[in-house]
Formats: structure tokens, C-alpha cells, sequence
């Protein structure tokens, strides 16, 4: 490990004194650096010109059954900090259920490093700056009111220690960035357009990718010319018509209807005071039809993504699954730690191993279940002119305004920026405040097109929140163009 | 006040800072928090954190740099590190357009009013007796599970600016329970929420007589299918806080209402813009709330009114938009305010109000609620814990997962009656810092034509 070496032995040390003192799994993860950058022009002005550093460690036990986690960022203070984690899970034991257990699992040494050319947190501010300033200069126009280019870069170098003898060090390096548009419309209600670097799941994470013209500064004009037919445009009639979600939409519809529905954690309850439960049973994994035929959603290992780190907070390396094969449900999103809970609750076994989804969003956040890279495969159905083509009575929808779901996932409504009407097979026209809602099973069963490798997109989610203490993670998700059969769109009154 | 070890090294870094000729604000943020969190009528985990922070904002001319440090703050050389990265932010960042207001604390404030040392340092060992004493009384009455999560802790926060020598202090301690009560064929969810200023305010006999006064109607009788369309809606406190919550953020911030994006961007103060039942103040001096004496501009937090009988008072400036707007700062350079909806003069108890809506939806709970429009006001969410139907004035039966999506304007309009009697309604989150954060709501309030845009087939 290439790390302090005093540090090494203190938290090899203190992960024995916890196996010798009845522990029967112990792990530590230590943050030499969490690093993150926030730039934002909003007019032109530089509103946010952040950076912030952290350094700590956080330490989990179990021990008769019982979790007990403590974190701390004094570095002196390791022994204590294990001795919290300890009496926390002696508390927890005192009300114990399903004892937690982790398996076995045979020790892995392995480090992790993105794909990255120039780090951004190694770069001159004004250059970063001189980008967004660029990108600020290509927005302006005398129909936008109000513009923000935005970027947000981390890197995180973490040492991940378990009593098991995993040992590993992990880089991560990951950047956003979007740009938005606004003006007013004819009522004089401020629309906007909007654009999030995405990738096709290739490529590198640095600041390269943000300096590529064609991924990031090239998309102003679009928005600003797709800015100027909404604000022209009427409002989406409500009424069922078929809808065509861009990647930009449906990277955020799997993300709340397949990626937190199937966060092993929620099925089995410990979310409810919080985030919610989940719609699926642990007895359904396996045979629920989630969707039609066309939906094939996996859990994939993407290059350029902030969902790729190597191995989870548990130190399972990551790899690919499936979540729902062929509209079955057949997998979750899950760590080592509930994997004997949904087995015994199923009545059999449902879930095989660890999908490597354990991770926490800082030292001083313990490993919960969360979405990685939650993708839906690319199907056969052609590209967006084709699915186009092959659509009476549609709207294509991107990017979402708002989003709000049931808390069991059961149900949701989104509002996006943008809709194109599709009539007999050509695009018709532009609406403003689209809306639809609907019921996750009978929405992703009416799933009816999927639209070829042309058409996917790998689009970043850096905000994902979640958990008690409560933990903002970032996520990935690849998506093809999906069509969806008689959805309710727009809103009554 | 402040530990001396760590008051002195901060006001050294401001020393620091004036030699050097830096206007530097420092903010500096520890928390000692704990956590139960419940699933299967078990522990599944506890945790404890220990975390100091330090904001550094550095502002020259038009410039600003910021920079934040989360480690233990133990030195003068950290702080100098900090406030050197701050600079160079500042230094080689880009000038505004408008001159940037910079932090000066008004007057020393030293407030520890809200701190109690025995919820600082309660155990999870007494948090999980009082959680296994309620599910011991209730758990044997049905299949049921218990989840939930209890946090409590303690909050320090010291802002200090080179401007002059005040010092705003402010040491508190807040816990939220939350416990979910689940039945597993059904799968019916009931919810009581505590929040807590002090360290025995919980009673576990209350909070399982809470559950056991609704569980009848849960087990009696079946899930209820209400149809979309307008109804009569009778919130609770979480469900109005929500709604609290959407109204300002949609409404009442100065940037979006400056450039057209509120809803109300076209009215301008003094016009009416609900009915005169609805009055929403910002106030920390109101006990029910976690009282913030200072925001992190310096500026002492007073008494702001918002909505004052249906018509607009105020909106509220940070010190950025007030800057850029050239506009007054309202005490809003901070995320946790102290909202208070004022109560009205209907009866305090449930009962009470449940004849007076006679037929209608009660939802105490709105999840995950969003503005889709906000420039109307438009915003969406749904049904959640212990929603039921009230019919004749009683409750009947439980209703499964509602969706509203409806304007502010509407529901705040629609008003038949609000409650005479206030509660506490905890909003706190530990996203990144601890953020105590609570709204002093009426326990409920009676809406007429109230739009159900969805309705699911189950809880």
C-alpha cells in the first residue's frame, strides 16, 4: 500500500485487536484525499469558485450479529475511533433480528485507477476557467435571459482494509459539467434547455473530456436554438399518446424505477423512515415480470463512468449482471452484508453474491447498497429515426424539470424541458411543460421499441441521495432511446 | 463559547489574515452526531462521527475564493493552509459584475440555549431500550416490523470575519425518531415522528399508543382506491411543512423571483396572494424551531415575514443576490431556516378536525415532492404514512398512494381551516454536515379542491 506507514500498521493493528475481541468481521476505509472543485458561471459571474479537501477514516464492526460503524478525522485518534464502532455494535446487538453476516470471501489485494489524461485538480484554475468562460461566451444570444455553465471535479484516493486480509487502493476521478439556458416565454414563464456531459461510455474522465469541443462547448447552440422554439411553443395537451424517451429523459426514469427499487436494502425495509421501500418482494426476484420482452437492464462496468471504481466499499471487485433479463426480474442491487437476510425472507436462494454495490459517499459515511452503472441494454429496433418512423401518435421527451416518485417506486411523474410531437411518423412540432406519469410494471411492460448502440447514451448522475446519516452518491446510467405505449401525458385544470 | 484551544487558533488565522491584508471570512462547523437505524424490529446499524470543518471564504474586489477543510482542526499552520488555498481561488478567479458583499458579524452572539449535554452524548444503548420497549408493546399485536432511524447530536458553529473582533457563536443539539411500523402481507406503512431539543422528551408509551390508536383502522379494513380529481384534503404537519418548503422554494428566494423564474415574479410585495389564513414567517425566536441567532453573512436573524394573512411581505436575499440586485440582506446566508406557518383558529385536536372536514383524504405525509412548473407554483408529490379516509367525520379506512399535482396558489387558496394548535416538524438532514433544521407547522390544515392527478394500487 502506498501509504503512510505507521497509519498502515495502526489500522492492520487495531482490525486484529477487533477479530481477537469477538469481532467476526472487521474493515476500515482511510481517505488520504477526497477532493472536490465547484465551478459555476451563472451571467458570466463566478458564483461558486469552491474546492474542499477531507482526510479521515471510517471503521465498521460486526460483531455478534450487529453493525457498528464510527468515523473520525483524527488520525490520532484511530484506536478510539475502532473502540466507537465497537461499542456501537455491542448497543446494536442488544436488538438484534436477523443477525447481519458477511459471508466468506477470500482476500483480494488489487488497486484501481480511472481512465484519465490531465487531472483537473492539477491544472491552473484560470485554464478551467477559460473553458467555462468560452463555453459562457457561445451561450449568449439575445433570446437567452439567463445562462449557467457549470462544473463539479473529485478525486479520491481511498485504502481499504478488512480483517479478512483485503487489502486495496482505490483512485477515483470523476467530472461533471452541464450548461442550461433560460428565457422567457409568450405567458412570460421562464423555460429552460439544458445539457450534462454524457458519453457513450467510453473515453477518459479527465479534463479532456470536458475540453473535447463535440462532448461539451458544440451542444450550446442546440440548446439555445431548442430554447427558442420552446419558448414559442404551447403547453403539452394532456392526454395517452406513446412516448419516446431520449437518453437524457430515461437515464433518470431507470434510475428511480429500476436502480432504487432494486437496491437490496430498500426491498428489505431499512430505508422505509427515509428514503422508502421498494415495490419488489425478495420472493419475486427471479420470476417478476418487471417489464416486456424488450427490457434488459444490467448492472455494466463502463470505462467512463462514475459508477466504475474497481472494487465496492467491501472490497468485492465489481462485474457485470443482470438485473432484469428479457422483462424478469432476475438480480438486485446488493452488498455481502444482507445477502443470507433475502435468502432466508425469500425462502430460498435469490440472490448468489455480492453485485459490489456497497459504498459510501466519505470516510465518515458507512457502505449502504447503491446503484453503480444501472444500464439498459441497446436493443434491435433501430435508431431514433427509425423508432420515429415507426410512431403514430408520440412525444419524444428529454431532460428532466422535475421528478417525484412513489415511495415504494410503485408510481411516478416527471416533468421535462422539451417535447417534440410525433405525428405519422415525422416530428411535428415543440411543446413546453411536459409531464407524464405512471406505474413502473405497467410502464415498463408497455416498453415496446428500444433503439440500437446509435441511440445509447452513458449519462452521469452526481447527486443521488440516500441513506441514514444521509449520503449523496454518484451513479451512472447507460440508455438507448425507449418507446413507451399509451402513457398519460400533461397535466388536467 | 467556544474550546479556547480552538477559539485561539481561529482568531490567530484572522490575525493572520489582516497582516496579510486578506478579507477572510472563517466559518467553522463540528458536530458530534449518532445514529440508530432499524429494519426487522432490529438494529441494523449504529454509528457515530466526529467531524470538525472549517469554511474559508477569501474576497478581494470582485473576487471570491472559497475553499473547506474536513479534518481535525488542531493547528495554525492547517488554517493557514486553508486560508492560502482560499486566496488563490480568490486570486485567480474572475471578477463579477457587482461588488460582492463581505461578512461582518453584527454583534457578538454567544448562544448555547439550545444545548443539552445528555442528548449530546445519549447512547445507543438508551435509544435502542426505548425503540425494543414500543416494539415490545406493539409487535406482538399483528405481523408487523419495525424500521426507523434515531439521530441526535450536537452542532457547533463559530463565524468570525476580519470586518471586526464580534464573534457569533452557537452550540445546540437537536435527535429526530423516526419509527415505521410495516405489515408484511399488506404491507401498510405507520410512521410517528418525534423531534427533540433535550434528551427525555421521548416516552415510549406515547409513541406506542400512536401506533396502536391507528392500527385498528388499519386492520379492519381494506385499502381504499380514492379516484383522481379535486378533493377536500386534510393535512398533517410533515404534509405542511412540505408544502411550506415547496412554497418558498418556489416563490419566495430572491435570484429566482429577481429574473422571472418564482411564481411569484409578478407580484410584487403588498399584493394578496393566498387566502388570508395563511401566514409564513421566518422566525428564530419562536421555541419550537431550532432558533439560528446569526446567519453566515455576520447578519442577526430576526423576525422576517414572508406571507402575513394571504398577502406577500417579503423575499429573501442572501448576500450574493443582494449584492447582484442591489437589494437589502435578509438574513438568508444559510440553508436551515426557522419557517413558522402561523396557526389559525380551528380546533386543535384531530378529532375535532376530522368532523369539521367530515368527507375528505387525510395525508399527514407528502414523499417526494418537486416542482415541475415553478413559475406557476406547480408541484407534485404523494401520499405516504398514515393517509386515510375520513368519511362522516371519521377515519374509515387506510388509502393507498395518492399523487397530488396541483399549485400552491390553489391548495393555499382553498383553505377551509387551520389549526389552532402548532407542532414541531423536523426537517433536519446530515447530508454532507449535520443541519439541524425544524418547522414550527399547525397539526393540521383543511383543504378544498385539492387535485389527485394519480392513484396506485397499493400503500
Amino acid at each position: 500500500m502506498n501509504m503512510d506507514r505507521s497509519l498502515e500498521f495502526s489500522i492492520r493493528q487495531e482490525l486484529k485487536r477487533m477479530f481477537d475481541s469477538g469481532c467476526s468481521f472487521a474493515d476500515a476505509r482511510f481517505y488520504d484525499e477526497d477532493s472536490t472543485e465547484r465551478l459555476v458561471l451563472y451571467d458570466g459571474n463566478l458564483e461558486a469558485n469552491y474546492r474542499r479537501r477531507e482526510r479521515g477514516i471510517g471503521v465498521r464492526v460486526l460483531k455478534q450479529g450487529a453493525v457498528g460503524f464510527a468515523a473520525t478525522a483524527d488520525l490520532d485518534a484511530i484506536s478510539a475511533c475502532f473502540d466507537r464502532a465497537l461499542a456501537n455494535a455491542q448497543a446494536a446487538a442488544q436488538l438484534l433480528g436477523f443477525p447481519k453476516d458477511m459471508g466468506r470471501a477470500e482476500p483480494v489485494k488489487g488497486t484501481y485507477q480511472p481512465p484519465f489524461r490531465q487531472d483537473p485538480f492539477e491544472l491552473p484554475l484560470p485554464e478551467k476557467l477559460s473553458l467555462l468562460k468560452s463555453v459562457d461566451e457561445r451561450l449568449k444570444d439575445k433570446t437567452v435571459e439567463h445562462r449557467m455553465v457549470s462544473t463539479h471535479f473529485q478525486r479520491r484516493r481511498i485504502f481499504y482494509f478488512n480483517s479478512e486480509g483485503t487489502e486495496i487502493e482505490r483512485s477515483c476521478l470523476n467530472t461533471f459539467a452541464g450548461m442550461v439556458v433560460m428565457a422567457k416565454d409568450k405567458e412570460g414563464r421562464t423555460q429552460r434547455r439544458s445539457y450534462e456531459l454524457d458519453s457513450d461510455g467510453t473515453g477518459t474522465r479527465g479534463f479532456e473530456w470536458l475540453a473535447d469541443p463535440k462532448a461539451f462547448a458544440e451542444h450550446a447552440e442546440r440548446i439555445k436554438r431548442e430554447l427558442g422554439e420552446i419558448v414559442v411553443s404551447e403547453t403539452l395537451p394532456p392526454k395517452r399518446r406513446d412516448v419516446i424517451l431520449l437518453p437524457g429523459q430515461g437515464h433518470l426514469q431507470v434510475h428511480e424505477t429500476i436502480g432504487h427499487p432494486l437496491e437490496l436494502d430498500r426491498i428489505l425495509g431499512y430505508e422505509l423512515s427515509f428514503a422508502g421501500g421498494s415495490h419488489v418482494k425478495p420472493e419475486m426476484i427471479g420470476s417478476l415480470r418487471y417489464g416486456s420482452e424488450k427490457l434488459n437492464a444490467k448492472v455494466m462496468v463502463v470505462a467512463n463512468s462514475p459508477g466504475t471504481f474497481g472494487y465496492d466499499d467491501e472490497g468485492t471487485p465489481q462485474h457485470e449482471y443482470y438485473l432484469i433479463k428479457n422483462g424478469i426480474l432476475v438480480n438486485v442491487l446488493c452488498c455481502r452484508l444482507d445477502l443470507a437476510e433475502a435468502n432466508a425472507k425469500a425462502g430460498k436462494v435469490v440472490v448468489r453474491e455480492s453485485g459490489a454495490s456497497a459504498r459510501a459517499a466519505g470516510f465518515y459515511k458507512t457502505p449502504i447498497d447503491r446503484m453503480t452503472n444501472v444500464c439498459v441494454e441497446w436493443g434491435d429496433d433501430g435508431t431514433l429515426d427509425d423508432i420515429i418512423k415507426a410512431t403514430e401518435d408520440g412525444v419524444i421527451l428529454d431532460m428532466p424539470v422535475s421528478w417525484s416518485i412513489g415511495s415504494n417506486r410503485e408510481h411516478f411523474h416527471f416533468g421535462c424541458e422539451i417535447a417534440w410531437e410525433v405525428r405519422d411518423g415525422r416530428v411535428t412540432k415543440v411543446y413546453k411543460n411536459p409531464t407524464y406519469q405512471g406505474h413502473t410494471l405497467e410502464f415498463y411492460n408497455s416498453l415496446d421499441k428500444v433503439g440500437d448502440r446509435s441511440t445509447w447514451r452513458l449519462f452521469q448522475v452526481a447527486n443521488c441521495g440516500k441513506g441514514e446519516p444521509n449520503q449523496i452518491m454518484e451513479v451512472g446510467h447507460g440508455v438507448p432511446v425507449m418507446r413507451f405505449k399509451n402513457v398519460l401525458t400533461g397535466e388536467g385544470r | 463559547m467556544l474550546e479556547e484551544r480552538i477559539r485561539t487558533i481561529l482568531l490567530e488565522a484572522r490575525d493572520y489574515a489582516r497582516k496579510k491584508g486578506l478579507n477572510t471570512e472563517f466559518s467553522f462547523h463540528r458536530e458530534r452526531s449518532s445514529l440508530i437505524r432499524l429494519g426487522n424490529s432490529a438494529i441494523a446499524l449504529s454509528t457515530s462521527e466526529e467531524l470538525t470543518r472549517l469554511d474559508v471564504s477569501v474576497l478581494s474586489g470582485r473576487r471570491v475564493g472559497d475553499f473547506t477543510l474536513t479534518a481535525d482542526i488542531n493547528s495554525l499552520e492547517q488554517l493557514k493552509t486553508a486560508l492560502h488555498q482560499a486566496e488563490e481561488n480568490c486570486r485567480n478567479g474572475l471578477e463579477k459584475d457587482y461588488d460582492p458583499i463581505f461578512g461582518m458579524v453584527e454583534e457578538t452572539i454567544d448562544d448555547t440555549t439550545g444545548y443539552d449535554p445528555a442528548l449530546e452524548t445519549i447512547s445507543s444503548q438508551s435509544k435502542a431500550e426505548l425503540c425494543a420497549r414500543v416494539i415490545k408493546a406493539v409487535k406482538p399485536k399483528g405481523n408487523y416490523d419495525f424500521s426507523g432511524s434515531w439521530s441526535s447530536g450536537s452542532t457547533e458553529m463559530f463565524y468570525i470575519t476580519t470586518a471586526n473582533d464580534n464573534e457569533a457563536y452557537r452550540k445546540m443539539t437537536d435527535g429526530k425518531l423516526v419509527l415505521v411500523l410495516k405489515e408484511r402481507m399488506r404491507k401498510w406503512e405507520l410512521a410517528v415522528e418525534r423531534s427533540q431539543k433535550r434528551a427525555d422528551e421521548f416516552s415510549a408509551d406515547d409513541i406506542a399508543l400512536e401506533f396502536e390508536t391507528l392500527l385498528p383502522i388499519y386492520e379492519k379494513n381494506p385499502g381504499y382506491k380514492t379516484a383522481t380529481g379535486t378533493q377536500r384534503v386534510l393535512f398533517g404537519p410533515q404534509a405542511i411543512a412540505e408544502l411550506v418548503s415547496l412554497c418558498i422554494w418556489g416563490g419566495f428566494l430572491g435570484r429566482p423571483y429577481e429574473e422571472g423564474r418564482a411564481f411569484t415574479s409578478k407580484n410584487k410585495p403588498g399584493d394578496r396572494l393566498f387566502s388570508e389564513l395563511v401566514s409564513i414567517f421566518d422566525d428564530p425566536a419562536n421555541p419550537l424551531v431550532f432558533g439560528m441567532p446569526f446567519d453566515f453573512s455576520g447578519k442577526r436573524r430576526r423576525l422576517f415575514k414572508l406571507v402575513e394573512k394571504g398577502v406577500f411581505a417579503g423575499v429573501c436575499y442572501d448576500s450574493q443576490t443582494a449584492a447582484k440586485y442591489k437589494r437589502e440582506r435578509t438574513g438568508h446566508d444559510l440553508l436551515n431556516w426557522n419557517l413558522v406557518f402561523l396557526c389559525g383558529s380551528g380546533p386543535g385536536e384531530l378529532e375535532a378536525a376530522l368532523r369539521l372536514a367530515d368527507n375528505a383524504l387525510y395525508i399527514p405525509h407528502l414523499h417526494y415532492t418537486h416542482l415541475p412548473d415553478p413559475t406557476k407554483g406547480l408541484f407534485t408529490g404523494s401520499s405516504r404514512f398514515n393517509a386515510l379516509l375520513i368519511r362522516d367525520g371519521k377515519f374509515v379506512a387506510p388509502i393507498f398512494s395518492s399523487r397530488i399535482t396541483d399549485s400552491i396558489s390553489n391548495v393555499f387558496n382553498n383553505i377551509v381551516a387551520v389549526s389552532s394548535a402548532a407542532v414541531t416538524q423536523n426537517q433536519s438532514s446530515t447530508y454532507e454536515r449535520r443541519a439541524p433544521e425544524a418547522m414550527a407547522v399547525p397539526t393540521w390544515l383543511l383543504c378544498d379542491n385539492v387535485r389527485i392527478s394519480d392513484v396506485a394500487d397499493s400503500f
